[in-house]
Parts: C-alpha cells; structure tokens; sequence
C-alpha cells in the first residue's frame, strides 16, 4: 500500500546559513499583540531547520539512505482527510473529540454583534477571495486562511481604525495556508494588487502571533475532514450519485464559510447539513431517510443539526427568486424542509413553490450529468 | 518564558538537551525542548509549522506524550521556539535497569510486560493511522510513570531526520539496537515496518531485561541478527539480496525463538516471531497486534 509518511527534517548539525538580517519598518503593533519576548537563560540550542536547508555531507557517515524523497515524503496535509486511515474507528472519534479546537473562539458572537468585527470579517474574506483568483489558488487554501483569520481575530482584541492590520492578518493567514497546504505563491504579488506591500519581517512577526494564538494547531479539523465519514451513512450504490452529492456539499460548506451565523456550528455539523442540504436538492425523495440516518449518529447532536441545516437551506438558497426566497424565510426552517419535501413528493404544492422548485431540479440532473455546478448557474435560473 | 523555573537536565534526545521545569504557578512539571527558527525571507519556516503542528495533533493520544504549548521568543534577535510536554518521570530503559541491577533485582512482571507493550502499540498504531513513523522507537524514548502503569511514547516528530543519523549533533551515539534490517541493509522504501521491528525487539528486552541484538556497527547488528533469526533468503524476504547494502553472509539458521525469551508464553512468543518477520511486507501491524491473543488476558477497557 503506497502511503505516504511523514518525515520531518531535523538538522542536527545546525543550519549554517546566515541569519537574514532584520530591518525594515515594525508596522506590527508590539504594544497591541505583546508577547514574551525576554531572552531565555542558559539554555541549550538544538537547531530546526529550515526548509531547503543543507545538509552537511556526512553521506559516508552511515550506510543509510540520504535522499530524502525516497525516504520519506512529508505528508500532505489534506483537508478531506487529515487523518490517513479515516475509516478506522479511532481517527473518527478523535477527529470529533478534537473539532472544537479548531473553531473560532467562544466570543465568535462579536462577529455577529458589532458592526466593526461584521466589516472586518467582510473584508478580510473578500481579500483572501480577491487573492484567491487572482493567484488562482486552490479554494481549500482559501477556506483554510479563513479558518485561521477567524480563529485569530475571535481570540484577540484587534485594534480599532487601523485598516492595515486586517491587511496584515489576511496576508499572514493566507500565507500560513499556502505553507501547510505546500502551495508556492508570491505575497508581492497579492500585496500589489491590494496597494500595499509588507516587509518580510513584520509578516514573519504577525505569523508568529497567529501561531502563538492558534496554539500551532494549523492541521485544522474543517468540515471537509467530516465528508467521507458522513458519506458513509448514505450508503449509495451509484458512485457518480454520491459524487455528485459530495461535489455539491463541497461548494454548499465553501459558501456556508461566508456567512458568520454558521461560524458557530461544528465543522462536524456543517458537514453533516452541507451534505444533507446537497442531498435534499438532488434527491429530495431520499432526504427525510438520509436525514434520519445521519441523526442517529452517535457523534451528532440532532437540535444543532436541524438548527444548522435551517440556516444553511437560507444561505443556500440565497440568490434564488424573490418567490423563492420568501416562501423559504420562514422562522421555522426545519419545519419549511420538512414542507417542502413533502411536498415535492405528493404534488400538491402550489405553482408558486413548484415553479423555481422545478427549474432548480432541472438543473440539479444537468449538474449530475456535468458532475460540475457553479453558484452562478442556479441563480441564472 | 518566565513561567517555568528549569530544575535540572533530564537528558540528552538525539536532538538536543531536555530540561524538566516547574510552572511557576500551578507546580505542574513539563519537559521543555528548545529549537531555534531558521527564517528566511517566507518567514516561519514551512517545515517547521507542518511538524510542530503534526506533533500537537499527535499527542491527543494518551499513549504519546502531550504537548502542553509551544512558546516562542526572541532571544537576541533570533527567534526560539520551546516545545513544552508533559513529565513524566522516569523512561522504560530505567525501568527495566531497576530490575536488572540494584539492590533488588527482579524479573519485570509477565501483567505489566504485557500492559507496557498494549499501550506502546497503541501509540504506535495512533501515530501510524496519522501517517506518521516514529523510525527511532527504543526504551529511552518511551517515557514510563510507574505510579500509574502508563507508557507513553515520546521524542515524536523532533527526532525523525528524513536520514536516520549514526551520531547525534552531541556525538552520541544513536543506538542500532532496534533498527529494522531493512533500513540496516540500506532499503529506501521503509514504512510501518520499521517501527513493528522496534516494537519486537523492546518486547523481548523487557522479557530479557537486555537487549536482543546489542550491536556496535551496522555489520554487526546485521550479524546479531542474522544468528538468531538466520540469514535472511529470497525466498523468505522477496528482493533482500537487490537491497543496496546486500552482501555475502555467513549461513546461519534460525533458532528457537523461545529459547531467547524463556519466560513469555507462548502467545508472547507467536507474537514476538510475527513483529520480527524478515519481509516488511510480512510483519504484523500494530493494530493487527492489538488484537493478538496474547492480550486476551489483558483487561483492554482500563486503556
């Protein structure tokens, strides 16, 4: 079985390269992010190089094998599958055990209630967005940067009227992102564009902080690690149908990231609805049985499941006609699915529900034939 | 970094010093490990931030040491990082040097032999289905707290150089007691294998309370080997004579094995055999081991 394992690349010897000198201007608020920044005393140094360092030769040293790539690959880290073997029962628990450190903090709510946190969230997002094109990353980077700016600014007071350190921590994040993800891009390039340009040093700083408040835990538990698993609970016998579904959970937990009412909900649980949501457009008929399936889940908490889902069928549908939209703004949302599925199924709906309820099923059998869907496809409609 | 008041050296990883340190305030013990940064102009090194982030996803298992926090400074300009993990407070090489010498010595006893060994799998298993090797298991590096009859594994992540190296940046010599004869005979492509090896030859210590194969070079480790298993064929292990450091042996045959491990039940034994398969492809897994029979008589639920 071809797996890959990590291998982490350790120079015993110490990197020899020199230090880069530091310079430039501090745009980083000291005072604002403070850290411990006191000098430790008599302490021993081992040395953590860094990537790309070289190896002293030391070759005929020992009889072992000295190329890396053979050796040992370092693994990628895959949002789908942060774990290698998630069929395995432990993986799973742990995976639901762990989530909750990887969300935003408890006071996520600021994003919700102040206007200022609502705007630099917006911003921010828009910016990773606007970087996400433009330098044509894959969109888990994105997702992945978001995760980490979230998790950042709901752990810190970041300081009023000063629009450039939303700056700062989007490239920051983004950058972190592109590392853990392996991607190679320029943040020149994204900087530019946005007309502003940060010294290495002060991204460096700001990524530390980052890491500091994320307590390094950057492998982090997204909705994606929870696909598969929920997947699962389907049990499709048609694989291009359960791509189809898990292609258009995929986009639903891309757009949910937009949306600050779901940042509250476990990554588990907006797997669960994303899936849950995808299956209910393109297989409305089986939606009340996979919806009970999934809720017999030991991990899932059915409220916050069914609370979730409603929120997602509005963030979902947002963009559909106006007919649309206000037959699916109910305050009920669980009750509205509920409605509308049964609905669908006995036909006795009225043709103001039926009609873009139609044109949307219509397109859903396109999307399975095409197996790719954009957003902006369902709102031509 | 002025909560933790360093206490003394504990030791000396392949790596680097450890330090055992008080938190100030809550009087919690931590082992404190110091790697500085290498910057470039990316800023933190990628490498270091996938490593340091596997290690905390790592240690949620009970059976691999935690990682309490990760601390990082400027000292001087240069940025530090300080890995801070849990103590514990002594390591299974002591353990088994109490009751090989001293005033009392002492067979470790068959309950706790076989408590020791479900819990290193268990590690060992958690870090595999993670994707991840450890390549340097050895009693040192498996941390003990006799109080509670807990092993955990340690010297995870730090230590795994994508070249297993013959001498540490201390001039201390790694030991080869435990290495896989794949990786002896210079095979590029090792995987779980490696470390099932390890396993093998730390269950059989703990039953010995010496080592199995006490090698001091590669062609001596090889030869240890060779004598108590026999010389490996390619009938046995398909493609071991194309291995790069292949070379002509003495024929040896196998011996018994539970000659060398007199007072493991047979089960240990059976088991024992199947971790130091020659084939990689051959040797038990970790988590197919957990299941052996030999850990029938073990009450599982208390891990």
């Amino acid at each position: 079985m071809a797996r890959a394992f990590i291998s982490l690349r350790l120079n015993p010897w110490g990197d020899k390269r020199k230090e880069r000198e530091k310079g430039g201007p501090n745009l980083c608020p000291r005072s604002s992010f403070s850290r411990d920044d006191s000098p430790p005393r008599n302490c021993p140094e081992i040395f953590l190089a860094a990537r790309g360092a070289t190896l002293p030769d030391r070759d005929n040293c020992s009889g072992f094998p000295t190329s890396q790539g053979e050796v040992g690959v370092m693994e990628e880290f895959d949002l789908e599958n942060p774990f290698q073997e998630l069929q395995e029962s432990e993986p799973v628990a742990s995976l639901f055990e762990a989530e909750s450190d990887h969300m935003p903090a408890v006071n996520v709510r600021r994003f919700m209630n102040g206007d200022f946190d609502v705007s630099f969230r917006q911003n921010a997002v828009s910016l990773v967005m606007k970087a996400r094109f433009s330098c044509r990353f894959d969109p888990f980077v994105a997702y992945l940067a978001i995760n980490y700016l979230d998790r950042f600014v709901s752990s810190q007071e970041i300081p009023r009227g000063k629009p450039w350190i939303l700056k700062l921590v989007s490239v920051s994040c983004l950058s972190l992102a592109a590392k853990m993800k392996k991607i190679v891009f320029s943040l020149n390039e994204v900087q530019s564009e946005e007309g502003f340009i940060f010294d290495c040093e002060t991204i460096r700083r700001m990524e530390l902080l980052i890491l500091g408040a994320l307590k390094w835990r950057m492998r982090s538990i997204t909705p994606f690690s929870f696909v598969s698993f929920f997947l699962s609970y389907f049990n499709f016998n048609d694989p291009s149908l359960k791509k189809c579904i898990k292609a258009r959970a995929t986009e639903i937990i891309l757009k949910a990231q937009n949306d600050v009412k779901l940042l509250r909900y476990k990554p588990s649980i907006i797997a669960a609805s994303a899936l849950l949501s995808a299956s209910h457009e393109l297989l409305p008929i089986q939606f009340p049985f996979f919806k009970k399936e999934i809720s017999t889940c030991i991990y899932v908490n059915k409220d916050k499941l069914f609370d979730c889902l409603g929120e997602m069928q509005e963030v979902v549908m947002d963009g559909y006609d106006s007919t649309f939209d206000t037959v699916y703004s109910s305050e009920t949302p669980v009750c509205v699915l509920d409605r509308h599925c049964s609905s669908s199924e006995s036909d006795k709906t009225s043709g103001a529900i039926m009609e873009p309820e139609l044109k949307k099923r219509r397109k859903m059998s396109d999307f399975c034939k095409q197996k790719t869907l954009q957003l902006s496809q369902i709102q031509q409609c | 970094m002025e909560k933790y008041e360093k206490l003394e050296k504990v030791g000396e990883g392949t790596y680097g010093k450890v330090y055992k340190a008080q938190d100030k305030i809550t009087g919690q013990l931590v082992a404190l490990k110091k790697t500085r940064l290498e910057m470039d102009e990316e800023g933190v090194p990628p490498t270091a931030l996938r490593e340091v982030s596997l290690l905390q996803m790592l240690s949620q298992s009970v059976n691999v040491v935690r990682l309490l926090c990760v601390e990082h400074i400027e000292k001087n300009g240069k940025p530090l990082l300080y890995l801070v993990f849990e103590y514990l407070d002594t390591d299974l090489k002591k353990y088994i040097d109490s009751h090989r010498k001293g005033p009392n010595p002492r067979p470790l006893p068959p309950t706790v032999i076989q408590s020791f060994l479900f819990q290193l799998l268990k590690g060992v298993a958690h870090c595999h289905s993670h994707g991840v090797l450890h390549r340097d298991l050895k009693p040192q590096n498996l941390l003990v707290d006799k109080e509670r009859g807990i092993l955990k594994i340690a010297d995870l992540g730090l230590g795994r150089a994508f070249t297993i190296p013959l001498k540490s940046y201390t001039h201390e010599i790694v030991t080869l007691w435990y290495r896989a004869p794949e990786v002896l005979l210079g095979s590029t492509h090792y995987s779980t294998g490696v470390d099932m090896w390890s396993v093998g030859c730390i269950l059989a210590e703990m039953v010995r309370r010496q080592a199995l194969f006490p090698g001091d070079s590669e062609l001596q480790q090889l030869l240890h080997i060779f004598r108590l298993l026999g010389t490996p064929t390619e009938e046995q292990w398909p493609g071991v004579t194309s291995l790069r450091d292949w070379h002509e042996y003495p024929q040896w045959k196998p011996q018994n094995l539970s000659r060398i491990v007199p007072s493991l039940e047979p089960d240990g034994v059976d088991l024992l055999s199947k971790m130091l398969q020659y084939d990689p492809a051959n040797r038990i897994s970790a988590k197919e081991a957990l299941d052996h029979p030999y850990f029938d008589s073990l009450d599982k639920a208390q891990f």
